[in-house]
């Protein structure tokens, strides 16, 4: 019965997405035709991208991201659009739909280039990610696998709007972050905060300048890496950048930073006085390579995050959490239309004291996902994958398989 | 006389799969042959579509040249005997240049050798999945080229890897009767035998059409299309 049950809901799903994409399919064509027709310049553009994942089973929520939904296992329907106000100046927007679960914007800006001679471009609105490079691979297919960096997705038991009053009570959440709790702030069981969330985008305000070699980004924003936002919850900014350089071609190093305030007002006022007024913020440092040259695509990043997290009793944290998170990526085509893939992922904790010895606060995560990707037609692309994952060593691991479609026109 | 049948049965570009391969590249004048030679009028104007909106970017997509698409082919769907005797194929070049294919449109006959040169100061990685041809050159840099020989008749569609934006269309004729379209929609098929055929052009987008025609000895017959 319930196997029924299930199964009818995955498709009706896989109708409202099949519809979906029909729909979308059916405007871009219509915006086509009547751009066709037309001698004015064409300003609106659509992209559309159906995505499905089924995978074996995740027990241990090593897959499942801010949104409390896995990679390995989502059916999402995207719809980008532009629209070009003149020479200089668009909006951008996507409209997202995951597992059925109803549209939501997840992004919306404008975008202005303000000098016409110079390489300066300003965005304003939801906008992508200064920081890292993962995060603005915006597409499914610029994931050469299905499961996502560590750093980018895995969910660490610290919570934003939930906080411990001691070590203790850190710990006893260790590897819990797809489900934690704590005595301060939100009485309530919710997900941790990965280090960067790449699944939503903060909403602010950020500026490019782009050379031949050099590309420079700075934005302000309402939320921070691991909790972007729409609307501020503790009236503090975000402040991120990147540099960008492409020494020689095929190869592009980045290396970002961001500080923001992460600790929502709910959760600071139910901190005793002396505690409210200081700053929480997390402070984060990202370091990119890609290198790229024949059939090759190498990858590689990291980020290392700090949150300061206040205690209010004893065994107190005397210093900021701090948490890393390192990748290494490689495709490899190997005949025209297929190629194989590889991550290998590790994700690690600073220590605290408590319970008279020293304990990271976090369990470590590594994972090793092994996948091969075959392009159907240029915009049909089916992948398969395996993951080995790994927490506290090797005190739990975990095997996924996973295979994902993708569509996009 | 086989070859000739097979080119005969088919219309539009299925001539081109059912042919055989390596055909002659080269020029085949018929003594007092006759030609074909028109223009080829768009009524609509055609763009091509919007790249994919670059929601993820930082900022502008850099600038690229839009490809011309007031280019058409026009070919014989039935060629004459003769028309696909085996010569060695020559070798063009397909450019790469301000991210964009150029030409956008290509033509050559079966055994043919196209070099794809890239003139960009970034990588570009040629390929296609279409059935005649399926290839994958990988990235490579600025002033190299990578050549692919052609050997079976039909469309293929090339992509660049990294700029999704970029796309050309090879045409591969197993007969040498085809002629790309000029600056103003003109063309020229020469070397024709007395005869009668069926004349078809081919657009990117624009709807195909095919025209039945009889060729006289040592007539220019002329022949114009437009397409809508």
């Amino acid at each position: 019965m319930a196997r029924g049950a299930m199964a009818g809901r995955l498709t009706r799903r896989m109708s409202v997405l099949a519809l979906g994409l029909w729909a979308a399919g059916a405007v871009a064509s219509a915006q086509d035709g009547a751009a066709a027709n037309s001698s004015a310049p064409r300003l609106l553009a659509f992209g559309v991208e159906g995505l499905a994942s089924v995978s074996t089973d995740d027990d241990a929520y090593f897959n499942y991201s801010s949104y409390g939904q896995s990679a390995t296992r989502l059916l999402r329907l995207r719809v980008d659009a532009s629209l070009r106000i003149g020479e200089r100046a668009a909006v951008l927007a996507e409209g997202r739909m995951d597992n059925g679960d109803g549209a939501s914007l997840s992004a919306l800006y404008l975008r202005v280039r303000p000098l016409a001679d110079r390489p300066l471009d300003i965005q304003a609105g939801r906008i992508p990610p200064v920081f890292g490079a993962f995060a603005r691979r915006a597409y499914g297919a610029d994931n050469p696998l299905i499961g996502q960096p560590l750093a980018y997705q895995y969910l660490t038991s610290l919570r934003s709007d939930s906080l411990p009053a001691s070590a203790d009570d850190l710990l006893l959440m260790k590897g819990q972050g797809a489900a934690s709790y704590y005595p301060i702030g939100t009485p309530t069981w919710d997900t941790g905060l990965p280090l960067v969330a790449s699944d939503r985008w903060d909403t602010g305000i950020q500026a490019r300048w782009a050379a031949e070699r050099v590309t420079v980004a700075a934005a302000v924003s309402q939320g921070t890496l691991s909790n972007p936002r729409v609307r501020d919850d503790n009236s503090g900014k975000q402040v991120s950048a990147r540099v960008e350089i492409r020494p020689l071609l095929g190869l592009v190093l980045g290396a970002s930073a961001a500080r923001g305030d992460y600790v929502t007002s709910a959760a600071r006022a139910a901190l005793p006085l002396e505690a409210r007024d200081r700053s929480h913020a997390q402070r984060a440092f990202g370091a990119d390579a890609e290198f790229s040259r024949g059939y090759w695509l190498l990858r590689a990043e990291g980020v290392w995050s700090r949150w300061s997290v206040p205690t209010v009793r004893k065994p107190f944290l005397t210093s900021p959490l701090g948490a890393w998170g390192v990748f290494l990526e490689a495709r490899r085509k190997i005949r025209p239309g297929l190629f194989a893939a590889t991550r290998v992922d590790h994700l690690g904790f600073s220590r605290v004291t408590a319970y008279g010895t020293s304990l990271t606060w976090d369990a470590p995560v590594s994972r090793v996902e092994l996948g091969a990707g075959f392009s159907v037609r240029r915009n049909l692309l089916l992948k398969a994958a395996v993951q080995q994952n790994w927490r506290s060593g090797a005190a739990y691991s975990e095997k996924i398989a996973a295979a994902q479609a993708l569509f996009w026109y | 006389m086989g070859r000739v049948l097979l080119g005969l049965t088919v219309s539009a570009l299925p001539v081109m799969a059912l042919a055989p391969a390596a055909a002659p590249p080269a020029k085949l004048l018929v003594a007092g042959g006759g030609a074909i030679r028109g223009r080829v009028e768009f009524l609509r104007e055609e763009r091509p579509s919007p790249r994919r909106p670059a929601i993820a970017d930082l900022g502008m997509p850099a600038a690229h040249e839009t490809p011309d698409d007031r280019v058409a082919v026009v070919y014989l769907e039935s060629a004459p005997r003769g028309a696909f005797e085996e010569r060695p194929g020559p070798s063009v070049v397909l450019d790469q240049r301000n991210e964009t294919f150029v030409p956008h449109v290509l033509a050559v006959t079966t055994g043919t050798t196209v070099q794809f040169l890239n003139s960009d100061k970034t990588y570009h990685n040629v390929f296609s999945l279409s059935k005649p041809k399926r290839f994958d050159l990988g990235r490579y840099p600025t002033g190299r080229s990578k050549s692919v020989r052609f050997d079976r008749a039909g469309i293929v569609r090339v992509f660049c890897e990294i700029h999704s934006h970029m796309s050309a269309f090879i045409l591969v004729f197993a007969h040498r009767h085809f002629a790309v379209t000029g600056a103003r929609g003109e063309y020229r098929i020469e070397g024709l035998p007395p005869g009668t055929y069926t004349v078809a052009v081919w657009h990117p987008v624009l709807a195909a059409k095919t025209r039945t025609v009889r060729v006289e000895e040592g007539g220019d017959l002329e022949l114009d299309f437009e397409l809508t």
